[in-house]
């Protein structure tokens, strides 16, 4: 059966509101006046008279061409002595280790005369696989922050490390009550630091340390599952690649639960339309990441789950005494998974996100009873993150709270103020302590209040070692000097604990790294001082364990005691970007639109928006009509946020975003993590205190058995107001052009190639024109025989440059999105200006919600019975596809023809090459690009006021992480994604210096550099053994807006659902 | 005659002096013996006069042998002491190589003994006259007065003026003179009343096609002339900063031959050519101190970059502060234009010449030397391309792409042997890369687009 969508890209579209029918034609919403383009707005304050104006003119003419006669005097300063590794001009790549407490992954980090300034993953060592996510690779900004603290301080004061030290130690000396408070230890050398650092103060009394591990998103009730199944607390290592069948039941597996960046790789390998496909159902209240790529995705409540599992876990034979009965859609997709699964014996694999026990009890069972354990599921290698001790925590939090907590506290870098539901009065209680100590490297919500505060490096500034996995040792080398004078956490414990001393010249401290190094010869990590060099050059290694497989042990799974709320439900769900909200200073991740609403700089309520319909609330907005207010009251405790019309969204659900709001009390937390003016400054609240982005609903979470559920019982109400968003979802018109996405499924195109080529019309069928034959009849012809210029002479010639997108694969995740803005200096604008349409990312990815409809894809049959609002019913649970797009560098491009000044032309190696210098700004360019992809620079966004508070090139350190290969673009001109021409020009200097073609795969664009699910192939089109010649001529192969005729160098494959 | 080898060799080695002496003479403009030539040549970088360096001090070498018995065991000794020492004729040949912990002394079989004498000779003369604390050599040290380029033949120009006035003036006379006549002839008193410039304008209506289009005419030349002159303002050319240090360049490139990418060694790896860093420097300034007051001065800023204080005993020591250079940049580009080095020297195989002129006669700081002077180097090697415009610009950039030919398809480099092997299919384009030059030039191959150089 031929699946017959009609696409649309917002609900501005599908309703066709009239600002959006008005604004669908224009490239740019809206006209910008004289003075803000300017950007100065003294010029309006003051009042120039029409000679005054010429005399100005006049003299500031005369002074420009004088000034110009006259060279502008730049310094050179050549180091004193050079650093044998370090060649100005070429950049020095470092094999390490990312950990920030939720994400962890091998890494390569480049750096450019000693500062990182890209971060990529490691393709060659690691189980990552080279995968890494938005934040990793927004990380490199992080360290550049201001805010950073750059110094130790003793009651809110600057101090010197030794003046701390020695209050520090005085106080753990007299105290008889000692907590560390961290987030998951998986570094082995600060586990043996810490117990050496307890055994130092608790050799009497074994009480006396206590070290307890916080995270701030909980996994407990996998671990504690696990221990009632197991006989020991543990998360598996789950593998995706080998389930050919995946149920995901609130899981977003592919972007925020657990390991994901591991996960994403792994599933997209049974993801290739080309070979045998894995089926996958998700089963969700919000619209995920994960649930936007199932082949089946199914909506449901949170208080649904527990049943869905023990239905399915009875229909499979298991046992369970819990209620079984779900409702009659939902039976039916139950049926369908549980048809598949027994299909798919030993081969599958059903992951549940819940922090329910029982719903891990069944989720566990049910994966015994498929034999997924030693297959799907690791027993031997457990995964050692995530390990967050949610009872121990609640006790020290209720024990500091009632005044009664230990002694000393050493916080370690957790943010329990923030992240925890009792935050607010935790905080109280920290304040009080008499020795709070705190390695955090921002004075935050929580160790804002520290007595002592002795920061630690940034990730990349410092030793680590990790053991992520059993039998996984890893190291995290430094790549830049510190920055401030910040102090290694793991020596400070062992200073601290009295195990060694702080060395005098604290920058070029060796104390973790002699320490990490003795831990793992004295481990059996390495065997010798050699073998430690080679693990730091690879960054990691697998050591041999003894672990014996776990076995299975069935336990009878009763009721759960959570009451099931009976009205709204509210999920509380971790964006793409932001998660927990570690990192949410960071203006990348602020900037870099959520993949599913497209929303930045801010969270909201997600709804479905026939039930917003309903309740009357706004389904539409822009960026002059903004989004209607709701409070949301769980057990007592409210917030106020918009609500956002999310087709897909359970009904009777509503989603939060959690990792917002951070900052409450104006805590110098980084300076993109607050609100900021129309023009500038920040928007400060009625107190005169700076307003967080968004806000934060950690303290909504309920806690049940000491575990934090992820969501809750709601009431929900609406607020007058309405509440500008910024969202890049419909900036970009469609034009009613149908031929840009194209979607089929498994029916239509099934493995085996004749069959699959044979029916080509169905699922990817070419774009046709009349013309006269000799004979003078009318025949089709495709599309690319027609042709109005002459060609550039690209193909065979040379190279050309090419791209290819798999539809299939792409997850939709933004990876390359943020390392496209970190490779070519893309400004960030701030949540105004992406309001007005004005983002400035190269590259975005445009998510199409479809829905079932009598139109077929590409063309419009029955034109005139088609009508969107027959489309909207459909809505509530529309299929997803993400499509990432940029230049498409056409051969036949439209922009170049109209650049008056010739800034944009074409290369012989088929690029289409913008030339800032060049450009006068007439946007013609942009106007004339069927795909949008181009955009204006409308102000100095490394000087104008505007952006100082968001954007990192204002300030000094932030400009550290500036790309110095690429440019920084300067107001009024022009740019787009140049296909990473510098990193052309590097591969080919490399390949003449070394007197060699060009290899097929030596260049990576950033974009595909990152895919975590390598749908993106660059490569050298002339080359015709190369794999983006072969992508390209695949059957599945198709140009978008091909009928256009504009002759692109990027192909999409055509998206399959493994669907029958 | 017939002449041996070795013979042969000698000839050709004192052929080979003689042209050095020659040129080196040729710039300097100040006679000097050979002696001197041959010590700064060839001694310098490991001995000094008067202080023990690398090697030992050779004031009173000759003393020194002489006391030893060996007074021409000296003369073999410079010109190859491995040989002397292995022939273990000479004990203080042993005494000396023990002495400085075995490292040989480099072998010079190319001197011969008179010119041996002559360095010894020199060193003795110039240590008595260090002595006599009458150090008179006009050698100043760093930097040398510029020597004033000779202005061009421009005494000519004025002459096309008076002839352009002398011209005009003779029409003017002739037409008063025709009109007079005419007058005259006429009788008509009407003619007589216009003026002369009334007369001027009626015939100028009268052909007023021929005049407009002249005045057309002049107007677009002087419009084009207008642009051609502004193409080649240049701000850059002769630009020369004041330097933290007086660097002469011709002292190190030049008289001592060090190598351009000695210094800057990263400008066949990397987009910059790297300035060298201190302790690059210091690889040589360890020795070398100076001898004049100011080489001192400048030297010892060196010394203050790279922590080094040469009273330490025995030999020097660092101190362990250390404080940068702060160079002023010479050749400035701006931040939309990207520049490859190694593109240009390593790829390309251009000579550092065809950019930055012959630096080994550079006497002062650096400068962005102007394409007139570059150009000029085209008589010593034919490969320097001549060019128009002036240095630093991007007319400058596009016309040596222009004429720059590369070699591809030779079978010497893989990467564009096969760019040849590609073009090679579309014959039709090979032909028209070919039509004009003859040659696949950078710009054929993509020398002149845009993001070669701007993104």
């Amino acid at each position: 059966m031929e699946v017959k969508k009609r696409y649309w890209k917002g609900l501005e579209e599908l309703k066709e509101t009239p600002s959006y029918l008005q604004n669908k034609d224009s490239e740019f919403p809206s006209e910008t006046s004289i003075e803000q383009f300017l950007s100065n707005d003294q010029l309006s304050e003051s009042s120039t008279g029409r000679r005054d104006f010429l005399k100005f003119l006049g003299f500031s003419v005369a002074a420009a061409t004088l000034a110009a006669c006259e060279a502008p005097i730049t310094k050179a300063v050549p180091y004193v002595n050079k650093p044998e590794n370090v060649t100005p001009g070429q950049a020095t790549w470092y094999a390490s280790s990312y950990y920030d407490g939720s994400s962890y992954a091998s890494v390569l980090v480049k750096t450019r005369e000693g500062r990182p300034i890209f971060i990529k993953g490691n393709k060659d060592f690691g189980f990552t696989n080279g995968s890494v996510n938005p934040q990793i690779i927004a990380s490199v900004l992080s360290l550049y922050d201001g805010d950073r603290l750059n110094a130790p301080r003793v009651q809110g004061k600057t101090a010197s490390v030794s003046e701390a030290d020695k209050a520090i130690t005085a106080a753990l000396r007299k105290a008889t009550s000692i907590a560390v408070l961290t987030p998951t230890v998986i570094s082995p050398s600060m586990k043996k630091a810490l117990g050496e650092f307890s055994a130092a103060f608790g050799a009497e009394e074994s009480s006396r340390v206590s070290i307890v591990q916080y995270d701030a998103i909980s996994y407990a009730a996998i671990a504690g599952a696990n221990e009632k199944n197991f006989g020991k607390a543990f998360i598996p290592s789950y593998d995706f690649s080998k389930a050919k069948v995946v149920v995901g039941i609130a899981a977003d597996f592919l972007s925020t639960w657990l390991m994901a960046n591991e996960y994403a790789p792994q599933y997209a390998q049974l993801r290739n339309p080309d070979a045998e496909m894995s089926k996958h159902y998700q089963f969700e209240s919000i619209l995920s990441i994960t649930g936007s790529n199932a082949d089946v995705r199914v909506q449901l409540k949170p208080s649904e789950i527990t049943s869905l599992l023990s239905n399915i876990l009875t229909s499979l034979g298991g046992q369970s005494s819990v209620n079984s009965k779900i409702s009659p859609a939902l039976q039916k997709a139950a049926t369908a998974v549980v048809g598949d699964l027994k299909k798919a014996i030993g081969g599958s694999l059903l992951v549940c996100g819940t922090n329910v026990l029982e719903d891990q009890l069944l989720t566990n069972a049910i994966n015994e009873k498929l034999q997924n354990y030693g297959k799907s599921i690791s027993l031997v290698s457990e995964l050692n993150l995530f390990r967050s001790e949610d009872v121990k925590a609640n006790q020290l939090f209720d024990s500091i709270i009632n005044g009664k907590g230990p002694d000393v506290l050493i916080n370690l870098g957790a943010n329990p103020v923030y992240s925890h539901p009792k935050g607010a009065e935790l905080k109280k209680g920290l304040k009080a302590m008499k020795v709070y100590v705190s390695t955090a490297s921002y004075a935050d919500e929580s160790s804002a209040v520290a007595t002592h505060h002795v920061p630690d490096h940034h990730l990349l500034e410092g030793w680590n070692d990790y053991m992520p996995k059993t039998s996984h040792y890893a190291i995290a080398q430094p790549t830049i000097r510190p920055l401030g004078n910040t102090y290694s956490a793991l020596e400070s414990i062992l200073v601290w604990g009295g195990l060694k001393a702080r060395p005098a010249k604290t920058a070029e401290s060796t104390v973790a790294y002699d320490y990490i190094m003795e831990n793992a010869m004295a481990s059996n990590f390495v065997s010798s001082k050699e073998d430690f060099n080679a693990t730091v050059h690879n960054s990691c290694k697998e050591i041999k364990s003894e672990a014996t497989p776990l076995t299975f042990t069935a336990v009878s799974i009763e009721g759960k005691n959570i009451p099931t709320p009976s009205g709204l439900e509210v999920v509380f769900y971790q964006k793409t970007a932001i998660r927990d909200g570690s990192m949410s200073s960071n203006p990348w991740l602020q900037e870099l639109p959520d993949p599913i609403s497209k929303v930045t700089w801010d969270n909201y309520i997600t709804m479905n928006p026939v039930e917003m319909d309903q309740q009357g609330y706004n389904t539409t907005y822009d960026q002059e009509h903004g989004l209607s207010m709701a409070t949301i009251t769980v057990d007592g405790k409210t917030v106020t946020l918009p609500v956002y019309p999310q087709p897909g969204q359970a009904l009777g659900t509503v989603g939060i975003a959690l990792g917002y709001g951070r900052g409450a009390s104006g805590e110098a937390i980084g300076k993109g993590a607050y609100q900021t003016k129309e023009y500038g400054g920040y928007d400060l609240d009625s107190n005169g205190k700076k307003k967080g982005i968004g806000q934060n609903v950690f303290g909504l979470l309920p806690v049940v058995d000491g575990r934090r559920l992820f969501s809750a019982g709601a009431k929900m109400a609406k607020v007058e107001g309405l509440y500008s968003i910024a969202a890049t979802q419909i900036h970009h018109t469609v034009m009613g052009r149908d031929s840009i996405v194209r979607e089929t499924t498994r029916s239509i195109y099934p493995v085996g190639e004749g069959e699959a080529r044979k029916n080509k019309n169905q699922y990817n069928p070419a774009h046709t024109l009349q013309r006269l034959n000799e004979h003078g009849h009318h025949e089709e012809a495709p599309v690319s025989e027609f042709d109005l210029w002459n060609a550039h002479p690209v193909e065979n010639v040379g190279h050309r440059w090419g791209m290819t997108i798999d539809l299939s694969t792409c997850i939709g995740c933004g990876s390359c999105l943020v390392a496209c803005q970190a490779e070519n200096n893309v400004p960030v604008v701030g949540k105004d200006e992406v309001r007005r349409g004005r983002e400035m990312h190269w590259l975005r990815i445009d998510r199409y919600y479809a829905s079932d409809q009598e139109s077929q894809v590409g063309k419009k049959k029955d034109e005139h019975s088609f009508n969107y609002t027959l489309a909207e019913k459909a809505s509530v649970n529309p299929t997803v596809v993400h499509m990432p797009l940029m230049c498409h560098h056409c051969n036949h491009a439209p922009c170049e023809t109209v650049c008056p000044v010739a800034a944009t032309t074409h290369s012989n190696e088929g690029l289409n090459q913008m030339t800032y210098n060049r450009c006068i700004g007439t946007r013609y360019c942009a106007n004339n690009c069927p795909y949008k992809v181009r955009r204006f620079n409308w102000f100095n966004y490394p000087s104008y006021k505007k952006f100082t508070e968001v954007n990192p090139a204002q300030d000094d350190l932030g400009r550290m992480v500036l790309n110095p290969d690429v440019t920084v673009r300067t107001r009024g001109v022009m740019e787009k994604c140049s296909f990473c021409v510098q990193r052309i020009q590097s591969v080919k200097l490399d390949a003449k210096k070394s007197a060699q073609p060009v290899k097929d795969g030596d260049l990576k664009t950033a974009c595909s550099e990152v895919c975590p699910t390598n749908a993106i192939i660059v490569g050298d089109w002339n080359d015709e053994k190369s794999e983006i010649r072969k992508s390209s001529k695949s059957a599945r192969s198709y140009q978008a807006l091909e009928e256009v005729g504009v002759k692109p160098n990027i192909w999409y494959k055509v998206k399959v659902r493994n669907q029958g | 005659m017939k002449i041996s080898s070795i013979q042969q060799v000698k000839i050709v080695n004192r052929l080979r002096l003689l042209v050095l002496f020659g040129f080196l003479m040729f710039i300097q403009m100040e006679v000097f013996s050979q002696g001197k030539a041959l010590f700064e040549g060839r001694c310098n970088s490991c001995h000094q006069i008067d202080k023990n360096g690398t090697g030992p001090m050779l004031k009173g070498a000759k003393k020194r042998w002489a006391d030893a018995n060996e007074k021409d065991l000296i003369v073999e000794w410079v010109i190859n002491n491995e040989a002397l020492r292995a022939s273990k004729k000479s004990k203080r040949a042993i005494e000396i190589y023990n002495e400085y912990n075995k490292s040989p002394m480099t072998v010079f079989s190319d001197l011969t003994p008179k010119q041996v004498n002559e360095i010894l000779d020199y060193v003795d003369a110039e240590a008595a006259k260090g002595a006599a604390g009458s150090d008179k050599t006009k050698d100043k040290g760093g930097v040398n007065p510029v020597e004033e380029s000779k202005e061009g033949e421009s005494g000519s120009g004025y002459m096309w003026y008076v002839l352009a006035v002398l011209f005009v003036v003779i029409i003017l006379s002739v037409g008063g003179v025709r009109r007079q006549l005419q007058v005259a002839s006429s009788g008509n008193e009407e003619l007589n009343k216009l003026t002369y410039w009334e007369e001027i304008k009626q015939l100028l209506w009268k052909y007023r096609k021929t005049t407009a289009v002249s005045v057309l005419v002049m107007v677009l030349s002087v419009v084009v002339y207008g642009f051609n002159m502004l193409y080649s303002i240049n701000v850059m050319e002769g630009y020369q900063p004041s330097q933290p240090i007086a660097f002469p360049h011709d002292k190190h490139a030049g008289l001592n031959g060090i190598d351009c990418k000695y210094c800057h060694n990263s400008v066949a790896k990397s987009k910059s050519a790297g300035l060298p860093t201190v302790n690059v420097c210091m690889n040589c300034h360890k020795q070398i101190n100076g001898k004049t007051e100011q080489q001192q001065a400048e030297i010892s800023k060196i010394y203050a970059a790279a922590g080094w204080n040469p009273n330490i005993k025995p030999a020097g020591g660092y101190t362990g502060k250390t404080q940068p250079i702060i160079w002023n940049k010479v050749h400035v580009l701006p931040d939309h234009v990207y520049f490859n080095h190694s593109q240009h020297v390593a790829v390309g195989g251009i000579d550092c010449k065809q950019c930055h002129g012959d630096m080994t006669k550079q006497n002062q700081t650096a400068r962005v030397t102007p394409v007139s002077e570059i150009n000029k180097l085209h008589d010593e090697d034919d490969k320097i391309i001549q060019l128009t415009k002036p240095t630093l610009t991007m007319g400058w950039c596009i016309e040596c792409h222009g004429k720059k030919k590369v070699e591809i398809g030779n079978g010497k480099n893989g990467y564009y042997d096969q760019i040849h092997s590609r073009l090679m299919k579309n014959k039709a384009l090979y032909k028209e890369y070919l039509k004009g030059d003859q040659k696949i030039t950078a710009s054929e191959l993509g020398g002149w687009e845009c993001a070669k150089c701007h993104y």
